[in-house]
């Protein structure tokens, strides 16, 4: 059981880690900000910006 | 190594040798899929644990003393130290794509040995060693980009050919899975209309993490899949509907359809379309590639298809060419694939926390992708021969009718009656699977039937193959429009040298311009594919394997130029034979698509042979000038390709002879701060 919960944990930290919400949340302890639309909107805007300049794979 | 592990693996590596040999001998009985899913478990854990390993003790020597780029630049956005679990899932999902899916479908025409072979070796001697030794570099360069490297360890010539190379395989790429898509939704309104509503779900998701709900990627994502799944479902109400002429759309309306798409999304803010849709696809690609790794293992299907094929002579209805080279460029990304390489020198190599994490991210996610592969093969293998080249020939190969059709395959050895796929067809919800190429339709087929024998037989088969349909256009668009704009990106950053403002990616007039050029690009040969009387898949597919070998041989060159600063001649065999391998194999393949004089094969003597006919029809002259033009886009393939070879070869003897600078542009050794517990 125990290692099932640490299997569920750890896929569910690979989807935020995918889903950029752990950069969401280390954008916000870097900058000492607490979460709100604007700082979302200003971390997207960064972090799309360099993620799709750069080529996906076929 | 403690004798009992020793044990172990000696037995996994006598299983890798005879499930091999199982395989490769087996003939005129069917085998079950589990042999292929054992040789490939076997052979690719064994070549971890041992080449892998090998590579990074004796060739790299890792040191987790070093601190990594993640540590040493940390600046919580490109480079932070991350979990080697969760960077290898978040490596291997971007480098899975539709290429190891559709390549393995496309190469079952040779039967299922040839291909698997490929598979199971190539990935550990090549594809593997590419993405390791790349991810490797550019971890050693504070995270620098292949083109970056080229410039620095080969010349200027090389990074400036890289960049060039990258941007028309870019092209090429972008029309081939597009011909996919379309190929997939041509007279299916249940298709097209679940694709078509996924377009206002990720509009939807885009609004909603914008405004309503910042930051909540993974709760507008499961709503988005929800909503996306409602449309499978909705899509089988719209077929048997008074709606279902507005989705019944022809290829050519299809391919308008999307280029007219790919240009706006290109164009539209990036968090409106592309990045909601790009968290979306990557979710279902996941899961999806799961359930079918869950799927052939329940349901452990036999492979229907012989182990070598008729077609192994050149004369395939699906992709026209002999066994050698074209099996191996047809496979593409499944054994080896050159745009890894962008993977490997972007993202990774600034995330990874410790260098031997290293082994795990670059040759495991690659040994995973290999296995993605070998389930594509399984999933098109496992059809009923007659169905899969029913749905994968072209009309103008087989006949027009679904009478010829049956006729010309049943007359192959691949018995199939008209009934057979009108059932089929049925069962799918379709009005027809005959001539469907591309590749998608028949690998949703296969998915479809491996899920509905898990559960629900035929009364589900329609719904799973329109998920399978779904789950491949939803991460086919998101390439479409991600590479639209990495293309507009790389478009002008050349165009910038020629004059400044051209450069700036904020001047509209700039932005818009070089979106145009690159979606007239690769509409260009989209719609040369769609108008193609051989199914498009003939010409381009091959072009695309080409090209995206072509860009491998272009990285193991700069690896190999690595190694041999590092360590002389005695380890660059390691980079060496696999490039030397991936050169032999992109030119002969080149050669051949430019001046065999075999109409379906050469692109010139095809040419020649609709000149001879003599029409002096529009649509038969644009034939000749295409073909003319796949020509030289193969030759100008060739030709860049030969520039850093030559570059790289000058280069090599200089340093073997000790005429040119040896020294390695490596940063500098910082030990690591980070404790020991936090890998």
């Amino acid at each position: 059981m125990a290692l099932l919960r640490r299997i569920a944990a750890g896929v569910l930290e690979l989807l935020r880690e995918i889903g950029d919400e752990n950069a969401y949340a280390r954008h916000l302890a870097a900058h000492g900000v607490p979460a709100s639309p604007a700082e979302w909107r200003k971390f997207s805007d960064e972090r799309f910006r360099a993620k799709y300049q750069r080529a996906k794979c076929c | 190594m403690p004798f009992l592990r020793r044990v172990v693996w000696i037995a996994l590596a006598c299983g890798a040798a005879i499930c091999l040999g199982a395989i490769a001998f087996s003939r005129g009985e069917r085998i079950n899929s589990l042999w292929l899913v054992a040789a490939a478990a076997c052979t690719y854990l064994t070549g971890y644990r041992f080449y892998g390993k090998f590579i990074a003790a004796r060739v790299m020597a890792l040191d987790d003393r070093r601190a990594t780029p993640a540590e040493r630049l940390e600046n919580g956005h490109d480079f932070v130290p991350t979990n080697k679990w969760i960077l290898f899932g978040h490596h291997f999902a971007a480098i899975a794509g539709p290429g190891p899916l559709v390549g393995p479908v496309i190469a079952a025409q040779f039967g299922y040995l040839p291909g698997t072979l490929w598979i199971i070796i190539g990935a550990v001697l090549a594809g593997a060693v590419q993405d390791f030794v790349v991810l490797f570099a550019s971890m050693r360069r504070d995270g620098k980009s292949l083109g970056q490297m080229a410039r620095e360890e080969i010349g200027k010539v090389g990074g400036f050919v890289a960049l060039i190379t990258v941007l028309m395989i870019m092209i090429v790429l972008l029309a081939v899975v597009a011909l996919v898509v379309v190929n997939a939704l041509v007279g299916s309104p249940w298709g097209t209309f679940t694709i078509a509503a996924t377009m206002p779900v990720a509009v939807f998701m885009g609004l909603y993490l914008r405004y309503w709900r910042p930051g909540k990627v993974l709760e507008c994502s499961a709503i988005g899949f929800l909503l996306v799944l409602a449309s499978v479902f909705g899509g089988q109400w719209v077929a048997g509907s008074s709606f279902a002429p507005i989705f019944t759309l022809s290829a050519m309306t299809l391919a308008i359809a999307i280029i007219i798409y790919g240009f706006l999304a290109s164009a539209l803010p990036v968090w409106l379309l592309l990045a909601p849709r790009d968290y979306l696809s990557t979710f279902v690609k996941l899961g999806v590639i799961g359930m079918l790794a869950i799927g052939i293992f329940v349901v452990r299907p036999d492979l229907q298809m012989p182990a070598i094929s008729r077609f192994v002579d050149g004369t395939g209805p699906v992709l026209a060419g002999k066994i050698f080279p074209f099996c191996f460029i047809t496979i593409a990304c499944g054994a080896v694939s050159g745009f890894h390489a962008l993977i490997s020198s972007g993202t990774t190599p600034k995330m990874i926390m410790r260098e031997t994490h290293a082994t795990q991210i670059g040759y495991g996610s690659m040994l995973l992708e290999g296995f993605v592969a070998i389930m594509a093969m399984i999933a098109a293998c496992s059809l009923d021969p007659g169905v899969y080249f029913a749905v994968n020939s072209p009309a103008g190969i087989v006949g027009k009718t679904a009478d010829a059709a049956v006729k010309t395959i049943s007359g192959w050895g691949f018995p199939v009656t008209v009934q057979q796929m009108a059932d089929m067809a049925h069962h799918a919800g379709e009005v027809t699977l005959f001539g469907r190429t591309g590749g998608a339709p028949s690998l949703a087929l296969g998915m479809a039937h491996i899920f509905a024998r898990g559960g629900g037989g035929d009364a589900v088969l329609g719904f799973w193959y329109h998920f399978a349909i779904m789950f491949e256009a939803l991460f086919i668009l998101t390439i479409i429009d991600a590479g639209t704009r990495v293309g507009r990106f790389m478009l002008q950053d050349l165009l910038g040298h020629v004059w400044k403002p051209l450069g700036r990616t904020s001047w509209m007039p700039g932005v818009l311009g070089a979106s145009a050029f690159i979606v007239i690009g690769w509409g260009y040969f989209l719609i040369q594919g769609v108008r193609d009387p051989l199914g498009g898949i003939n010409s381009l597919w091959p072009l695309f394997g080409i090209a995206n070998q072509l860009l491998a041989a272009v990285a193991l060159s700069v690896t190999t130029t690595i190694l041999l600063k590092m360590h002389g001649p005695k380890l660059m065999w390691i980079t060496c034979i696999p490039l030397v391998g991936l050169v032999v194999v992109t030119f002969a393949a080149a050669y051949q698509k430019i001046w065999s004089p075999i109409p379906r094969i050469g692109f010139l003597s095809q040419a020649a042979q609709l000149e001879a006919m003599g029409s002096a029809s529009a649509g038969v002259r644009a034939q000749i000038f295409n073909n003319r033009l796949d020509a030289v886009v193969c030759g100008t393939f060739m030709l860049l390709v030969a520039i850093i070879l030559l570059d790289s070869l000058r280069l090599w003897f200089g340093i073997i002879w000790g005429t040119a600078d040896r020294r390695v542009a490596e940063s500098p050794f910082v030990a690591t701060q980070l404790n020991p517990e936090e890998a």
